[in-house]
Parts: structure tokens; sequence; C-alpha cells
């Protein structure tokens, strides 16, 4: 039953409006308005639904070229998931050790896992890159980014 | 206020110094990103907003044009050199455009499409500027029902107009709708989808959802090809000079393409890619040389040159008079207004006139400069494509995650932002298009308050939708731009299915 891509999304797509929809009629009711704060959430759960039936029902075969996008090689869905991994933990890291260092350590070490090589630029710009925002953001723009562990 | 007397006083603001600087810094950084392949006007726009926090909105704003349409010219130049649009308007761009640079000819390719795109933007700003002021005295009579219809029309439009399957559309645009719901109601105070997070009360900022979607999305691509063809290998672009013969070639598609690509940026839904795409095949079909075309005719490069920038003139009319955006780029120019506190829409032109003939304005300095920078300046310019893709990666991943921290200042959002990305790229896996999602998300807020304004004032009843002559008008063509591309597809199937009988 589930052959096709299609089928499989139109079922998440379905399981998700579900979802979507028991939260929408558990929305807290407010007496005095004559549309209250469900109206539009309900509809928009039962258009995703017909549009999910829709699409499991949709024939029309996909074309090569976006099967060709799917398939993506095993290696490469490991290196974008290291990359959302250091994006992850720059995230964790950023308030705490500051936006210069963090920033730093992320373009350097990123750069360098996606194969720059040139050591001597990538270190350059790994400094003087956030070093131009920073300024730029906390004295030009009166934008403060987290100062962190260093003194400015 | 005449038109004239406005657009005087948009040039006060245009031409003041610092309305120059503005222009320029817009247009340069515009045509640096623009030209970046797989980057295009939404993640420019969306990264240079943290910029114009505490400028003046005038100013502000005509940096972000300036930036919308210089992304859009930059577009054109790796689409030309390396055949890798930045941006999905100039993929027809790389059709003439690449072969020209494969026989040698990239300078006078890039100076036909500079040439090209300064004519149609120029001309289109023309057009704007005497139908953006005319359209808002229309639309000033307009209540929530026509609003409502009206927006509708636009998520119809740009689901129906969309490449791949119009059901894909539909839901993205829905998912946008949904994503827009969450946070607390305006009108009755409820938490919605929320729950419990504080951090969700104030419902997801747009930021988010265009760098998210359309930036990291884009990353996730980079990152497949990083170990692309780069500009390295391509030394010498060759003469930038075009013959006299060369510019008769372009006059027509160039007179031609202005018009058209105008109207259909002005339509909701379509925008400098469709524009783009439609220029190229009326030129083709016109030519009385068609097997020119994809070896590298100078006519086709300058059609679709010509029609996407003047497309994208063309969509700041809807965008200024009535203050619905037609696509997912002028949507997040809408964002980018409304961070500064200016609601575009038919009161503008009186509210803010520096505003709105600022911005007029300073489309005619911004052609100009894009000319002047374009022109001789391309090549050293052209040389950004070197910087190598790993280093350009980890940059724009930076300049994503500080955008969205600048206006929040909280790490929760960051993490919202991971997720968008993620979420985009499974829908460019997909072929689920993002236009529709973020077109939704900002009209989703405005839809939402406009349905539910003319239903309390009629008390409940869905009538009062259909009790105007031009709400009915627009629901109607709403509708059949919706079951239009079903009909079509039925009747190639069953043409498919009697040719393979």
């Amino acid at each position: 039953m589930l052959k096709t891509m299609n089928r499989k999304i139109s079922v998440v797509l379905i399981l998700f409006s579900a979802g979507y929809l028991y939260l929408s009629y558990n929305l807290k009711e407010y007496p005095y308005v004559p549309v209250d704060s469900d109206l539009v959430p309900k509809a928009l759960g039962f258009v995703l639904i017909g549009l999910a039936v829709l699409l499991f029902f949709d024939k029309s075969s996909e074309e090569e070229g976006e099967k060709k996008k799917r398939t993506v090689p095993k290696k490469e869905i490991g290196v974008m998931a290291a990359v959302g991994g250091m994006i992850f933990i720059y995230i964790l890291l950023f308030e705490v050790i500051g936006f210069l260092l963090a920033t730093a350590l992320f373009i350097f070490f990123c750069s360098w896992f996606l194969g720059y090589d040139k050591w001597v630029s990538n270190v350059l710009v790994s400094l003087i890159f956030p070093s131009a925002l920073y300024y730029l953001f906390n004295y030009l723009l009166q934008i403060r980014l987290p100062q962190g562990i260093l003194p400015f | 206020m005449g038109a004239l007397d406005g657009l005087m006083q948009g040039f006060q603001v245009a031409f003041s110094w610092e309305g120059i600087l503005f222009v320029l810094i817009g247009v340069v950084t515009g045509t640096l990103i623009g030209m970046m392949p797989g980057l295009g006007p939404i993640s420019a726009i969306a990264i240079m907003i943290p910029v114009t926090y505490g400028m003046n909105p005038s100013s502000a704003l005509v940096m972000m044009a300036g930036v919308y349409y210089g992304a859009v010219f930059g577009g054109s130049t790796s689409s030309i050199l390396l055949n890798a649009p930045g941006i999905s308007g100039t993929v027809a761009t790389s059709f003439d455009g690449y072969p020209m640079a494969q026989r040698g000819e990239a300078g006078k390719a890039l100076a036909v499409a500079a040439i090209s795109s300064f004519i149609g933007g120029t001309v289109s700003v023309v057009l704007l500027m005497l139908f953006a002021p005319a359209l808002a005295s229309v639309a000033i009579s307009f209540g929530p029902p026509e609003y409502f219809a009206l927006m509708f029309l636009g998520l119809t439009a740009i689901s129906s107009l969309s490449d791949g399957s119009t059901v894909k559309a539909l839901i993205s645009a829905t998912l946008g709708f949904m994503a827009a719901t969450i946070g607390i109601d305006a009108q009755t105070g409820t938490n919605r989808f929320t729950f419990g997070n504080p951090n969700l009360m104030e419902g997801i900022d747009f930021l988010v959802i265009a760098l998210g979607l359309f930036a990291l999305a884009e990353v996730c691509f980079l990152i497949l090809n990083r170990k692309d063809k780069s500009l390295s290998k391509q030394s010498d672009i060759g003469n930038l000079k075009l013959s006299r013969d060369d510019f008769k070639e372009m006059k027509g598609p160039m007179t031609r393409q202005s018009f058209l690509g105008f109207l259909l940026g002005v339509l909701p839904g379509a925008g400098a890619t469709i524009a783009s795409f439609i220029g190229y095949i009326t030129e083709k079909r016109i030519t009385k040389k068609p097997e020119e075309f994809g070896k590298g005719s100078i006519k086709g490069l300058s059609a679709p040159e010509t029609a996407n920038n003047a497309a994208t003139s063309g969509a700041f009319v809807p965008l200024l008079s009535l203050g619905i955006p037609g696509s997912g780029t002028t949507a997040v120019m809408l964002g980018a207004f409304l961070v500064m506190g200016i609601q575009p829409g038919p009161l503008l032109v009186q509210d803010r006139p520096d505003v709105f003939w600022g911005i007029i304005a300073s489309m005619y300095i911004g052609n100009v400069f894009l000319l002047i920078l374009n022109l001789p300046l391309i090549p050293y310019i052209a040389k950004i494509l070197k910087i190598s893709r790993p280093l350009l990666i980890s940059l724009v991943i930076i300049f994503s995650l500080i955008g969205v921290y600048s206006i929040s200042f909280s790490t929760f959002d960051l993490y919202l932002l991971l997720a968008f990305g993620l979420l985009g790229y499974l829908m460019r896996l997909f072929s689920f298009p993002a236009a529709p999602f973020i077109l939704a998300f900002i009209l989703g807020g405005m839809m939402e308050q406009a349905l539910r304004q003319a239903l309390t004032a009629s008390g409940g009843s869905l009538l009062v939708l259909v009790e105007d002559p031009i709400s009915v008008g627009l629901l109607a063509v709403s509708f059949l731009s919706f079951i239009v591309p079903f009909i079509r597809k039925k009747r190639e199937d069953n043409k498919q299915n009697q040719d393979a009988a």
C-alpha cells in the first residue's frame, strides 16, 4: 500500500493533521466572540487531510530528476549530520563562551571539516570575520551579542 | 498630493547622501549574495534585515529594495559563468548565457544581461510609479472580506503556478498557515499550540522560517556540491563590447519583455521565475531563428534577463499599494517592512510618502548603479565566485544564526532555526516548494485576522465573504486558478493514454 513516496508522505501528513486537529478541538473556549480562535486551525486541519488524501491518490509518477535528487550518498548524509551537530554545539556554547570565541571556532572547524585546506587563510578568516561582525553589531548597531568569557 | 510631487519628495529621499549610500550598499550586497550559487533574494533580504535595526525606515527600506533587485541582477552572473543559477529567476538566463560563455563570449553575455536588466528594471519602475498609487486609491475602500479574498487568491495563485505538483504546493501553503497559528491569539488571548513554552507565545518569527527554509536548506545543497566546479578554472571572460548588430537583436526582446515581465510581476504568484521562462518562450516563438535559442542566442539571453528584472519591480505594486505580497520573496520583503514598523498598504502613500516614493525613486538610481557596477566592474566582482565553498558554507550558517539571534536574543529560536533548516531540506528533497510556505506563513496571520473581522461583523455568517462583487470576483479567480491545473493535467493524462493505446 505504501509503495510510492507520495503515499508515505501522505500518511505522515494525515497523522500530523490528526494531531493538529486534536489540539485544535482542545483549545480553550472564549465565549464572548462569534468566531473563536479554533475556527481557522480546525479548517486548516481538515484542508490538510483533504490534500494529503489527494496526494495519496496522485498517480503521476515522479520525474527522473526528482528521484535522482533524492539519492544522496550515505557518506554525504553523515557530513550534513556532522555540520548539523556542529551548529548544535555552537548554539549550546554560544551564550556560555560568547559570540567571538564560538564563531571563530565554528568557522575554523566547519570549513576545515568540509575540506578547506588553506590553513593560513582559514585562521585569518576565523579571526577577522567574527571580530568585524562583533564590532558591527555591538558598537555600530547597538545589538549586544553574548560577550561570554572574553573581557570585551 | 499628486504623483509628481510625491516623486519629487521621493527623489529628495533617494538623492540625499544617506539615500545614495544605502542604495549603493543595498545593490552591491544584493549583487554579491545573489551571485552565490544557491543563495537567492529571499536569503539575501533575510540576512540583511538585522543590519537595518536602528536605521531610519526610509533609508533601511531603500536599501532592502536594493538588495532585492540587486540579487536578481547578480543571479545572472553565476548563471552565465558557471551554469549554476544563483536563483530560480535566472535559470532561463543560463540557457543561452552559458553557451555564450563557453564560446569565449562571457564578457559579451554579461554585458547583454546587464543592459537588458537595466532596461527591464527601469521601464518597470516607470510603470510601478504609475500603477501603484492608482491601485492604492482603489484598494482604500477594501474591507476585511475583500482583503481575505485577495490574500486567498495570492495563496492559490502561487500554489498553482509554482513548478511541480499543485497538491504539494498547496500542502506546503497549508503547513505554512498552520505555523502561523502558533502563539497567543491576538483577538481572544488564547494560547494556541504553544505546549506551555513561553518562547512560542509570541509566535514564530518570520526570520526563523525564512532563514531556515531558504538559507539553511540551501546550505545543505551547498554541502552536497561543495566540490563542484568554481570559477578558478575559468580565466578570461573576454571582451565586454557589444556591436550595433547586437543591440539590434536585443531591442525587440527588451521592449516586449519589459512590459510583459512587469505585468507578470504584478500578478499574484507569478514573479521573476515565471516571467523569465515566459519571456524566453515567447521570444523563441516569435523569432525567425528559433534554432539559435539554447546555443547562445543574444535574444534568448536578453529576454529572460529583461523579464525577471521587470517582474521584480512589478512585484512591488501589490506589496506597496495593497500590503499583500504575491510571492515568497515579497513576503520576506513585507517582513522587512514590518520589522521597521511600516505597514505597507493603501494608506502608505498618504501616511509615509517618504517611504513609498523614496523606494520608487531609489529604484531609478539603483538600476543606474547596477549598470555602472556591472559593466566595467563585472570581471572583478565575478572573482567572488572563487571563494571556496567550505568557507562560504560556514559563513552563510553564521549569518543565518546571527540574523535570528539579533532579533530574539534567545537560543530557543536558534534551535528552531535548525529545525526549519531540516524541514526546508526535506521539503526540497521531496519536491515540496518552499515559497508557498513562507507566503502562507506571512499572509496566514493577516488572513485569519481579516476572516474573523469579517465574520465578527456579520455575526458569524460566511455569506459576508460573497456579498461584495470584488471579493466574489477574487474568490472565483482563486478557485479557477486552483482547479485549472487539475483539469489540464487530467486532459494531458487522457491524451497520453490515448497515445499509448
